[in-house]
């Protein structure tokens, strides 16, 4: 581990030398990081950023693992995994929709993005203002606290502007399964328990609205929104109770 | 090495669920596994339970994946003919609601090219009929067994529970009905609370306790199996290191499947192979089976 910054409240981006995960990377997937002595299972974080040989994490520290991992000076990394965005490069602009530690998903996609000359929309949203991820990359900036506190009073879904654009989404489930009302073809960024993240183990099952399950850490953890049976995704994971 | 039918290329197998259809886990170095199984497999596909499906545990994880997986017609069309090229064995691990359906699956999969092997699951805790309940009763573990035996010329290797009052008496009874070897572990039951939701983590509610936490439990049961039969054991349970395996051999098994250490270090099974390897180096054993059992006889 190579650095630690705070980006908001109680939320800090650590960067890692992983020359072959900076190298190959794609906006949306993640890696699989973990510590030994600490929990057993590795625990998945998306790449924020990635830079020459260096990528970045952004993390809170709210269970033991995580706190563990802020402290430590080396950690273990599989990755890169999963599939991430795909960005249509005649699709118009687009917008970035986060809220809370979803914002770790975007500022690859706005490079992508503003690589293939699309338009950038950065919307971001936490609890409270200084909850909100200072960082930004776009175009435009919008952002969101649900208490009013700092730009608009509710959720980043709510404060997208209403023109058409390309939605890529992550955050909450809860608040994905908002960002599938308001445009169903939005691409959304999942999160799910993972056991293995490299396919093995089905722990990571996303109900999809055509019946069955797949893997988040293989076939996602990027959907169209619409394809996902958000009734049957839980909205809320707890790790922090475990180990 | 051949273990109970099978020529095992090493004494580190892939543990069913755990290795998928043996198509996923690109990093590991293949030439240093023994042997796979494959995730348990029913006549028809499964969607399994859902989420969530896992939580962590100290030492350990439970799961409740309900047997996921695509069915017989698929495995034998989808998965077999990759398998008939690798220069490691595949068993299937193989699942039913009765006997017969057991018996049925075990014919779909006699001759097919690229199945070594089935290992018979009576032990799955995950599914609401069969699995476990044939597993922890000596009659219907043999009848399973046999039904499988008749229907098939492949080696037949059964895969117990721990959830019994005494191991040895089911190792005898599916010896006794024509198993070629015993995998001796499956999980243990267990259950988590969310205290946020106050409700189970699982869907599932319970779920199979694997890791480190169950280790001692299965050496202990490995053993007491391999002391009450003459066919090879091959030990399950919480193994990450090579000394872990080292373990499960000199309490008498012929081999080890490793599980939930993939998960953790996709490398685990090649890491373990390579310490076996230096340990019997070390101690002039030519090879894993020359390493002294401690395996007294009642």
């Amino acid at each position: 581990m190579t650095g630690v910054r705070e980006v908001a409240r109680e939320t800090f981006v650590i960067s890692l030398a992983a020359p072959p995960v900076a190298a190959s990377v794609r906006p949306g997937q993640f890696v699989m990081l973990g510590l030994n002595p600490g929990p057993l299972l590795r625990r998945p974080f998306s790449v924020y950023r990635a830079e020459g040989d260096l990528i970045e994490v952004i993390l809170k520290p709210v269970g033991s693992g995580t706190r563990l991992l802020l402290a430590s000076g080396a950690v273990s990394c599989v990755g890169p995994l999963g599939h991430g965005f795909s960005l249509d490069p005649a699709g118009g602009p687009v917008a970035l929709v986060s809220g809370g530690l979803g914002v770790a998903a975007m500022p690859l996609a706005a490079r992508a993005a503003r690589s293939l000359g699309l338009r950038v929309a950065w919307v971001h949203g936490a609890r409270t203002a200084d909850e909100l991820c200072a960082e930004w990359e776009g175009e435009e900036v919008v952002w969101a606290t649900d208490d009013g506190s700092r730009g608009f009073h509710g959720t980043a879904v709510g404060a997208v502007p209403s023109v058409s654009m390309q939605v890529l989404a992550c955050g909450p489930n809860r608040m994905l399964a908002a960002v599938a009302d308001r445009w169903p073809e939005a691409q959304v960024a999942l999160e799910t328990y993972m056991g293995c993240g490299t396919g093995v183990c089905l722990g990571c099952a996303v109900p999809l609205a055509r019946g069955g399950y797949d893997r988040a850490c293989s076939e996602g953890p990027v959907y169209r929104a619409a394809d996902v049976l958000w009734e049957r995704l839980p909205t809320h994971l707890h790790y922090e109770a475990s180990a | 090495m051949i273990v109970g039918g099978i020529e095992l290329r090493g004494p580190v197998m892939a543990a069913s669920g755990t290795f998928g259809y043996g198509t996923e886990v690109p990093l590991l170095d293949r030439r240093k596994l023994g042997g796979m199984v494959s995730k348990g497999i029913f006549l028809r596909p499964r969607p399994g339970t859902p989420p969530a499906r896992i939580v962590e545990t100290p030492a350990g994880m439970l799961n409740a994946i309900g047997l996921q997986g695509p069915g017989v017609e698929s495995l034998v069309r989808d998965y077999a003919p990759l398998w008939a090229g690798w220069e490691f064995p595949v068993l299937v691990n193989v699942n039913g609601e009765s006997a017969e359906e057991y018996g049925e699956l075990a014919a779909r999969l006699d001759g097919v090219a690229g199945v070594a092997g089935l290992e018979i699951n009576v032990s799955c805790p995950n599914v609401d009929a069969g699995g476990m309940y044939f597993g922890n009763d000596p009659r219907a573990a043999a009848a399973v067994t046999e039904a499988v035996r008749r229907r098939t010329r492949l080696p037949v290797w059964v895969k117990l529970t721990p959830a019994v009052t005494d191991i040895g008496v089911i190792a005898r009874a599916v010896e006794g009905a024509g198993a070629d070897a015993l995998t001796c572990i499956n999980t243990l039951v267990g259950m988590s609370i969310d205290l946020h939701t106050l409700k189970p983590r699982l869907s599932f509610r319970t779920g199979g306790l694997s890791g480190p936490a169950i280790r001692p439990i299965a050496l202990h049961l490995a053993h007491q199996a391999a002391r009450a039969v003459k066919i090879p054991v091959v030990g399950v349970g919480g193994i990450a290191s090579a000394q872990d395996a080292l373990e499960f051999l000199v309490a008498g098994c012929r081999a080890v499947q490793v599980g939930t250490a993939t998960f953790v270090d996709p490398q685990a099974i090649a890491r373990i192979h390579d310490g076996i390897t230096e340990f019997c180096s070390k101690r002039d054993y030519a090879s894993a089976d020359e390493i002294p059992r401690y395996l007294p006889r009642d």
